[in-house]
């Protein structure tokens, strides 16, 4: 990732990829190589307060924070402190950590425009370096192909560009028309890994053993944000507390671990649907629910993501010297609706007699229920 | 207010913006919630920073994405300018399911549409960080105080713009607290 950030820099700085427009926000050629640096170290640094199986159990850190809080204080780290006022020139840690994590997880803290650049060169929805990397990482380690595409052209294409809004300032990483294509196929390669991999009901459901596991077997069911502590819990402490779990019949989290070592997880009872969304825009949730009353909550998990893979909108640099809107210049970009997914899952020795119950029910469970009269 | 609550007011803020004759691009709809939050008390519990054009919701903007993903809104194309938000099949459906919630806070949405409908990008981009400055200084803030804050967040604004903002604000505020206790 530090590769294609830095040379994702070296494009859009250039002199001859930029435009009178945003000149004025570059720095001093003096300071370009300062900046790179912090960019680089950025990327090599912006994941490293992911928890064990990274994304997969989150949600346990405590106070609603998330690993992006961890790598922040670990860039501030007294250890890490010394890392960077070793460097020549000493690196500014704060700027590290804005460029790292960006105003997403810094919502009280003010980015210049060129701070906000370069974290959008790491973390940015559209044209992020963090996203490009992921894809190619993970479809090659899933052994897949379609997470696969033309990187090297679309970094090419890059450019820095005021926005496609008239009066407004707001410059922003965007692309010049001839790498519309390779966008595009950026976007086509998260959708397929999303549906198809990231997505995957039998993945989510090892997600989701996973966070049953860690709730009964760390303090207080959440994760520390001590540092010593979070850097001392890796993958390998988990799979062997797992392993161990799921051997030992009298150990409070054996359940979920004896699912994950022996794969009986649970299955999929219900899926959304087309069909039972034109009735119900929440059938899934009306599922979960009868379901739980029916049989009783512990038989079952209800799991929803509607948030991925949607194509943001970025300025194009047209051949005729207009900024125009990405969305109004690719058909794919504009289409493409979001990935979502919403499932319910029933333990599997439930698994028939639920199919059953909801096949004779599921009409009457998913009718929706009319707010009532306050 | 739970999730599909917040998005039957979001649904009904963009028909209304809609009705006004809004383009109704995300960041119309981003001030216009800003608006309605922030202003008109409407408890949507979007956490909103001085980003894109203004205040801005990373998390209002993955609502969005979700409404898209349930068709409850689309986007919809007219080049060469940049998306519209219209909605989508679903729309009645959830409308029927949360008639209280929107009888509600349907004078608020209205009020919200009504001053905000017709204005392009900049001039949502002024109105609403003119808003943000003063929610972020004491309430009694001075006009020239007020502009010239304005301006040092947002220097491409014109003196006369920030002005006309600033006024704006000022007429907008006064009017939704006629409201409020209407």
């Amino acid at each position: 990732m530090m590769e294609l950030a830095g040379r994702f820099f070296d494009v859009v700085t250039v002199d001859r990829n930029l435009t009178d427009k945003v000149r004025d926000i570059i720095p001093n050629p003096e300071d370009l190589h300062y900046w790179r640096r912090v960019l680089r170290m950025a990327a090599l640094c912006h994941d490293i307060g992911h928890l064990p199986f990274s994304h997969g159990a989150e949600d346990l850190l405590p106070d609603n924070r998330h690993h992006e809080h961890l790598t922040v204080d670990l860039l501030r780290s007294d250890e890490m402190q010394e890392i960077w006022d070793s460097m020549i020139p000493p690196l500014n840690v704060e700027h590290l950590v804005k460029v790292a994590v960006g105003p997403k997880v810094l919502k009280d803290v003010e980015f210049t425009a060129w701070e906000r650049i370069l974290t959008d060169i790491l973390t940015g929805d559209a044209l992020g370096v963090d996203r490009m990397d992921y894809l190619l990482r993970d479809s090659l380690h899933a052994g897949v192909a379609y997470g696969k595409f033309d990187h090297y052209r679309l970094i090419e294409t890059v450019r820095i560009l005021p926005s496609p809004e008239e009066n407004v300032e707001f410059p922003m990483l965007g692309i010049e028309e001839g790498g519309i294509h390779a966008a595009e196929a950026l976007l086509l390669a998260r959708y397929f890994m999303f549906t198809q991999l990231y997505l995957h009901p039998i993945r989510r459901i090892y997600d989701i053993h996973l966070k049953d596991f860690l709730k009964l077997w760390l303090q207080d069911g959440k994760f520390s944000i001590n540092l010593e502590d979070h850097l001392r819990m890796t993958d390998n402490e988990v799979l062997v507390a797992i392993q161990k779990a799921a051997y030992d019949t009298g150990h409070p989290a054996h359940d979920p671990a004896r699912r994950i070592v022996k794969r009986e997880h649970f299955k999929v009872l219900y899926g959304r649907n087309p069909d039972d969304l034109l009735i119900n825009r929440d059938a899934s949730s009306a599922v979960y629910e009868a379901a739980c009353t029916q049989f009783g909550p512990e038989h079952f998990r209800h799991d929803a993501y509607k948030k991925g893979n949607t194509a943001p909108d970025y300025p194009v640099l047209a051949d005729d010297g207009r900024v125009l809107s990405s969305l109004s210049c690719s058909r794919i970009l504009a289409e493409l609706e979001p990935a979502a997914i919403d499932y319910v899952f029933v333990l599997p020795e439930l698994s028939k007699e639920a199919h059953k119950w909801l096949k004779t029910n599921r009409e009457t469970i998913i009718q929706p229920k009319v707010e009532a009269d306050s | 207010m739970n999730e599909q609550q917040q998005s039957a007011i979001l649904l009904s803020l963009i028909e209304h913006l809609r009705n006004r004759r809004s383009w109704c691009g995300e960041t119309h709809v981003q001030k216009a919630t800003y608006f309605l939050q922030e202003l008109m008390g409407v408890p949507l519990n979007f956490d909103f920073i001085l980003y894109k054009y203004g205040p801005y919701s990373f998390e209002l903007s993955d609502e969005l994405v979700a409404m898209r993903a349930d068709s409850l809104i689309r986007l919809s194309q007219s080049p060469p300018y940049g998306p519209s938000l219209v909605p989508g099949i679903y729309t009645e459906q959830i409308k029927k399911q949360f008639p209280q919630t929107l009888k509600k806070f349907e004078k608020q949405i209205d009020f919200v549409a009504r001053k905000l409908g017709e204005k392009p990008v900049s001039e949502l981009e002024a109105l609403s960080t003119a808003f943000y400055v003063k929610q972020h200084e004491n309430a009694d803030i001075q006009q020239d105080r007020h502009v010239q804050l304005l301006r040092n967040l947002k220097p491409h604004i014109t003196p006369d713009t920030a002005r006309r903002a600033v006024n704006e604000l000022r007429s907008v505020i006064n009017e939704s607290e006629r409201l409020q206790t209407t």
